[in-house]
């Protein structure tokens, strides 16, 4: 078993009082609940925060870490595979701190498997014929998978007991079709993936959440899409036909005269294919073609000469 | 595999999301009377709950047991957190407009 240094995962000095380790642990609580903070590892550094907590607030426990800890040298870090928060199965976080029927022996099953051991607590709690508790997980997708819809093959990440009390993670592989037209946000679901039932009720359903991984050009936002369209001076000046990219393809696109940088164009139904289908918003984007010729040069003094033309005409008055 | 998608027109009711999420109904009501999700009313036997409502419920329980907050609390901070997230999401989109 691999040694956690339960101080240096909290932040505080191996003499610290009850009250530093309560303190240190609610700001922590609070920096990486997996709720709150959507980066990636957040989930597994909470876990880890919890788990020290559970062991450093309680005298006994603490007490006996400490005990066993003599002669380890203080962690190697514990490193979980990048991402590992995607795709992770939970029905709950471990209890904090429940109160200690516990005895000794099974120190290390309390201090590793409380997640199972909360879930077994809760099946006891149930009627004896039940329907096992619904799993959430959350996936995240390609946004062209949405477009046309597609199967995809998903590994999530279940932690479980070995025999010999310790957290493993399993690895589950599912099949899963994602639908056309699904929106972030938007829940699968797979009948009886879930908890297994209690007595002759029937397995819980698994939920997985959609995300989309972010995309080249298209801003996904409920079913509609957000593009950013580069045209020239010239197109948003005098209007012009350009192609623009559509998930269901090239169409094109009718730029009116005199069009403002960051005008906003809707192609209705052009967005994610839901029912009914979200638009696509072509939002105009003014380049100015680079001053770096003779040539170019000489454009852009024509213009200053032959137009009158001043933005800044309203700070004029300097008051 | 049977796999279905969930559109905001599948609900359930609160005896099904108490089966669903393991909550109890006094947790669910809670949240209900602080007005984290519209499901319909006064009478709670004719509640419906989406699959958005019950994620969104299960976070607010999350908040309230992981940080020692209340009912109103875990509400307050999910308003906030949606609120960030739009501000996030506007910030991004003008960054990268201002990168053309």
């Amino acid at each position: 078993m691999e040694y956690k240094d339960y101080y240096a995962i909290l932040g505080v000095e191996k003499t610290a009082s009850e009250d530093e380790i309560k303190r240190a642990y609610r700001k922590l609580a609070r920096k990486y609940h997996p709720d709150l903070n959507k980066e990636a590892g957040s989930e597994t550094k909470f876990k880890e925060i919890g788990e020290a907590n559970d062991v450093l607030s309680d005298p006994e426990k603490r007490a006996a870490y400490d005990q066993l800890g003599q002669g380890y040298r203080p962690g190697e870090d514990f490193n979980p595979p990048p991402g590992w928060d995607q795709g992770f199965e939970f029905t709950g976080r471990p209890g904090n701190g429940g109160a200690g029927a516990e005895d000794f022996s099974d120190f290390f099953k309390d201090l590793f498997g409380q997640a199972r051991q909360q879930r077994q607590s809760s099946w006891q709690q149930a009627d004896f014929n039940s329907r096992g508790q619904d799993h959430h997980a959350r996936i995240i997708i390609d946004l062209e998978d949405s477009f046309k819809g597609a199967k995809r093959q998903i590994t999530l990440k279940v932690p479980e007991l070995s025999p010999d009390g310790h957290l493993v993670l399993k690895h589950r592989t599912l099949d899963v079709s994602i639908p056309k037209g699904v929106r972030e946000g938007q829940h699968i679901r797979l009948k009886k993936q879930g908890n297994p039932g209690h007595g002759n009720g029937e397995a819980g359903d698994l939920y997985l959440e959609i995300s989309f991984k972010p995309h080249k050009f298209y801003h996904p936002e409920g079913s509609d899409l957000y593009l950013d369209l580069p045209v020239t001076p010239w197109e948003a000046a005098l209007g012009g036909k350009v192609k623009v990219p559509t998930p269901g393809g090239m169409v094109d696109l009718n730029i009116p005269a005199n069009s403002r940088q960051g005008r906003k164009m809707r192609l209705k139904g052009r967005g994610i294919p839901s029912k009914p289908p979200g638009d696509l918003y072509v939002v105009l984007q003014i380049a100015l073609p680079p001053a770096n010729s003779d040539k170019a040069r000489q454009i852009y003094q024509n213009m200053a000469k032959e137009l009158d033309f001043n933005p800044r005409s309203h700070l004029a008055t300097g008051s | 595999m049977s796999n279905n998608l969930i559109t905001d027109k599948s609900v359930i009711s609160l005896n099904e999301l108490c089966q669903s999420c393991g909550l109890g109904t006094k947790t669910i009501i809670s949240y209900v009377e602080e007005g984290l999700v519209d499901v319909g009313g006064d009478d709670t036997s004719r509640w419906q709950f989406t699959q958005t409502h019950i994620v969104t419920i299960q976070k607010a329980h999350r908040l309230e047991r992981d940080l020692r907050l209340n009912p109103a609390g875990s509400v307050l901070v999910l308003e906030l957190m949606a609120q960030i997230d739009e501000l996030k999401n506007q910030l991004r989109r003008y960054q990268q407009s201002g990168e053309e």
